[in-house]
């Protein structure tokens, strides 16, 4: 019998077995269960492979998106819909970034406790922190071309404004190639190069690493001819120091002082300055942008500090950069989702760490001040105290790429955007205005 | 919160049972070694493991065996000892059993030995200690508990599946309660306690027919019927299992019965969802191997003297490969997977030897390769093993289905009658974790496998004051065999482990295997020994 006793372990150990995948399972459960339950099997939220419950609206509580057991509604204005696309997201869920798809497990509800479980089964409700109008004011200026406007509050961190083009009308036919551009998100997704707005990342390594900054000089000729490569300007500058530089956008200027800088330092300023590395809002990851500072040749350095050769950046983490100009060097996270306390109006946002000092931030902030009443006209912005840098990407014999981008300091409007137009032409002419509208339908 | 509390009951009475070993009387050395002998059944020899441990160099490993009879006399057996055995001077047989009497000198390779009756005192602090011991809860509570939780199901059947739900269908339930209430009250007054394994049953038939009302309510009925036979069956091997000359006669029936089970339905079989495991007669179908099941473990268990007896572990061994070898030629791996794990198990219990269970395990698993060269569907189950959320809309159907409506249901479940699970294929039977998951919520689900467990781990405390290997071995195997089907079910509904379509017992649908679930608890019952507390053990008066 004794025996027996002894050997009966091995019952015990089978038990074990089955209580160990318990135990395993138990905890796949809490961690992906949401996962699980969102999954597009499940008939219990899904008809016809559609959501059927969850509301998504803007910071206005109106009504972007409608799930019912009937079908998906939009909004009844098809700019609105347009507009918020890409924010809201399809009925396919094409965009993967779209909120039907990212907030798929707070649409329908689910809870550990409660599964999906839910008494009026229609769903809850998301606020998204965007302005319907402000992405109506922005799609209606970008006019048909391919480009993004994103705007947040770089106090709180909440998106304003997120605007993508190509877009389409979630409610009519959808492009039926889910790899098409219409589904892609450019303010996330995309990595672009920045051409002259990347001045103000050379500008910020400038500032803390030159001490004789003040005495900078350079004279521009238009060609700037540097070992037989022209960095060509738009016309001759004359003779500027750093700050007109920036004003001027003088890539000769800027070149020379890439090459003082030097390729260690660009490097870290990029990955200080977060733009090397994705962005997280609310679970959506950002692309990441990527630079190259090559030490063994100077012509391809200077292409790289003045946001040429390599350089891609995303808008996102361009958009985050200004807002941290801004707040006097700290970042604030970005996010989607209006949560509901008001601790984060008082606080601020999720910090996402000190970018710059507080006064490399002040200096930065002050020379594209400079930028905007020198260069671009201070009375073209009216009711906005504006601080900007233009860019114009040429990524082609013929193409270039608008970029307008920086900050309002606006009391109680504390807003940082970025407006990229692609195949735009100059940021100042192309891209400023959209900027314009839609800080101005902000503030109003 | 009812479902809980019912559970943490019997869980927490059964775990905490701790039966104390009696002394039955001592065996006495002429060296002056005096063991006590607190098992019906004892080894004695040289070797550590053995009950009787008597450190003489001329005495065997396993010299011989000494048994309590149910007339309370003493019988003792050489088992082919190297120098013998003799009582009182007479040279005894090797291999056959003489009665042995109190006084009686036994000499064992030159050591004189006797048997000495336990003391009147001793009689005594054997009640006292039995009265020490942990007695079986008082059923009432748990069962009102149930009752209310049955009534609750029902009003949640009727709001959760409005017209669809059928009258006979709720009337199953509360015949089911009805049973329960006559059954512990029948027993109760014939001065049984110990109701925690029948309740643990009764419960879980309650989730089983709750989900086959949600399935189908047409056939909550016969899954009804099917656990009032279960019932009916586990009282007639209860009792039957009391007298353990009378069970070991009927072996060799079984063993006919089953291979005749097995020919009928390799010859008549219907292939009902991928194997040809079913046989139909007059519009019942039926899984012989669910009821195969009880005889393997009748058959493998065996007395002490038996697991020293080479031609009966012989003819446990054929009949287990006659067994699997059938499964497989249906196509029932799940099953044969089943079969063969309790074989080994029993196996282990019996002979100790790890090494040949090692060698068993690898020679099958080179057998196993050969099924997937063969079986293409059943290698396409492997391949998917792990990575079903990327086969989600053909190979791993069901398993995302059972995770994703399973997760859906939270902690808390959907309510009975709620689910979609059901329109998902053997979701009642293979996939029923996910269906209780969905329906009752994942705390329940746990539980379910957590009273699965229970029963086993009291098969395996019960061993401490076993009357005969025979009950413990059978409850061992019984646990086996309830413990594999649960892993096999749930790790295959979710992705822990390849599909192979094996029931729950007690919760998965189907009429066979709801009668063998509850007739396999006999085997359970007949190993506990707590005071009046089983059906399978006579009462002492």
């Amino acid at each position: 019998m004794r025996k027996q006793e002894r050997r009966a372990i091995i019952c015990v150990l089978i038990a074990a077995v089955l209580f160990s995948g318990i135990v395993i399972f138990g905890w796949r459960f809490v961690k992906h269960g949401s996962e699980w339950a969102s999954f597009y099997g499940n008939t219990q939220i899904y008809t016809d492979g559609m959501i059927n419950r969850g509301t998504v609206t803007d910071r206005n509580d109106e009504v972007l998106m409608e799930c019912t057991k009937k079908g998906i509604f939009y909004n009844s204005d098809p700019s609105i819909r347009q507009a918020t696309v890409h924010a809201v997201g399809d009925p396919k869920g094409n965009i993967a970034t779209g909120a039907i798809n990212v907030f798929k497990s707070q649409l329908i509800g689910y809870d550990i406790l409660n599964g999906t479980y839910d008494t009026s089964s229609d769903g809850k409700k998301i606020k998204l922190t965007i302005d319907a109008k402000a992405n109506k004011v922005a799609y209606d200026a970008l006019y048909g071309r391919t480009g993004t406007v994103g705007v947040f509050n770089w106090k709180t961190g909440e998106i304003v404004c997120m605007v993508s083009t190509p877009a389409f009308d979630p409610a009519g036919d959808l492009p039926v190639d889910t790899e098409s551009s219409y589904y892609f998100n450019n303010f996330l997704s995309g990595a672009m190069t920045p051409g002259s707005i990347f001045k103000l990342v050379t500008s910020a390594a400038v500032i803390d690493t030159l001490p004789n900054k003040d005495s900078f000089s350079f004279t521009c000729d238009g060609t700037n001819e540097y070992h037989g490569t022209d960095f060509t300007d738009v016309y001759a500058h004359g003779t500027v120091n750093f700050r007109s530089a920036l004003a001027q956008s003088c890539n000769g200027a800027f070149g020379k002082l890439t090459r003082e800088v030097g390729p260690e330092t660009m490097k870290k300023y990029v990955d200080n300055l977060g733009l090397t590395k994705p962005i997280e809002i609310n679970g959506i990851e950002t692309a990441a942008g990527s630079f190259s500072f090559p030490s063994d040749n100077d012509v391809t350095l200077s292409w790289a500090g003045i946001g040429q050769a390599k350089d891609l950046v995303n808008p996102c983490s361009m958009m985050v950069y200004m807002g941290a100009i801004a707040n006097e060097g700290k970042a604030v996270q970005p996010s989607l989702i209006k949560s509901a306390t008001f601790v984060k109006e008082l606080t601020g946002g999720k910090s996402l760490g000190k970018y710059l000092s507080e006064d490399t931030a002040n200096e930065l902030k002050s020379m594209m001040k400079n930028n905007v009443t020198s260069n671009y006209g201070e009375e073209n912005f009216p009711g906005l105290d504006l601080y900007a840098k233009s860019g114009t990407a040429e990524t082609g014999a013929d193409t270039s790429e608008a970029w307008f981008v920086g900050f309002i300091d606006n009391n109680n409007s504390p807003y940082a955007f970025v407006v990229w137009v692609k195949d735009g032409g100059y940021g100042s002419q192309v891209a400023a205005p959209i900027a314009r509208s839609v800080l101005n339908q902000l503030v109003d | 919160m009812l479902t809980i509390y019912i559970l943490f009951v019997c869980i927490v009475s059964l775990l905490s049972t701790r039966v104390t070993p009696e002394v039955w009387g001592y065996f006495l050395v002429e060296d002056g070694g005096n063991y006590p002998i607190t098992h019906w059944e004892n080894v004695i020899g040289r070797a550590k493991s053995v009950d009787i441990n008597i450190p003489l160099k001329t005495i065997s490993n396993n010299q011989a065996i000494l048994n309590r009879t149910k007339d309370r006399r003493w019988v003792f057996k050489d088992l082919g000892s190297k120098n013998g055995s003799e009582i009182n001077g007479y040279r005894l047989k090797s291999e056959k059993s003489y009665y042995v009497n109190p006084g009686d000198e036994i000499t064992m390779g030159g050591v004189h030995c006797t048997v000495a009756p336990a003391s009147l005192e001793e009689s005594r602090n054997n009640l006292f200690m039995r009265e020490m011991d942990k007695g079986p809860v008082a059923p009432w509570k748990i069962m009102l508990a149930i009752t209310v939780f049955q009534g609750l199901s029902i009003i949640q059947l009727i709001i959760g599946m409005g017209k669809e739900i059928t009258l006979t269908a709720l009337l199953s339930i509360v015949i089911l309660s009805v049973v329960m209430w006559v059954y512990v009250g029948f027993f109760k007054s014939m001065r049984r306690r110990g109701f925690e394994m029948e309740m643990i049953a009764f419960f879980m038939t309650t989730i089983n027919l709750t989900i086959m009302s949600s399935y189908n309510p047409a056939d909550t009925l016969k899954q009804l019927v099917a656990a009032l036979l279960g019932i009916g069956l586990m009282i007639v091997m209860c009792i039957y299992l009391r007298d353990l000359e009378r069970t070991k006669k009927i072996r060799s029936t079984l063993i006919g019965l089953s291979v005749l089970l097995f020919a009928i339905n390799l010859i008549f079989g219907t292939n009902k969802y991928g194997a040809a495991n079913w046989i139909v007669i007059g519009g019942v179908s039926a899984q012989p191997s669910e009821i195969v099941k009880l005889a393997l473990i009748c058959i493998g268990a065996g007395t002490l003297e038996e697991l020293y007896n080479r031609k009966n572990t012989i003819m446990y061994a054929g009949f287990a490969f006659f067994c699997v070898g059938c499964l497989a030629i249906m196509g029932d791996f799940g099953t044969a997977l089943i079969f063969f794990a309790t074989f080994l198990v029993v196996s282990f219990l019996r002979s100790g030897d790890l090494s040949r269970m090692i060698l068993t395990i690898a020679g099958s698993g080179l057998m196993g390769l050969m099924v997937l060269r063969f079986k293409p569907y059943i290698a396409s189950r492997f391949a998917v093993w792990g990575h079903v959320w990327d086969f989600a809309n053909d190979q791993g159907y069901q398993q995302t289905r059972t995770m994703s409506f399973g997760a859906g249901g939270g902690l808390l479940g959907l309510g009975a009658g709620n689910g979609s699970l059901k329109n998902v294929a053997a979701s009642n039977t293979d996939l029923v974790f996910g269906f209780v998951m969905e329906e009752w919520g994942f705390i329940i689900a746990v539980l379910m496998v957590l009273c699965i467990i229970t029963l086993s781990l009291f098969a395996v405390i019960s061993i401490v004051a076993g009357r005969s290997t025979f009950y413990t071995i059978g409850a061992c195997g019984a646990a086996t065999m309830f413990l594999v089907q649960t892993i096999l079910n749930v790790f295959g509904a979710l992705d822990l482990f390849p599909l192979t379509g094996v029931t729950f017992p007690f919760l998965s649908c189907g009429g066979t295997s709801m009668l063998a679930s509850w007739a396999m608890l006999a085997y359970f019952k007949a190993a506990d020994m707590r005071e009046n507390a089983s059906l399978a053990v006579r009462k002492e008066d």
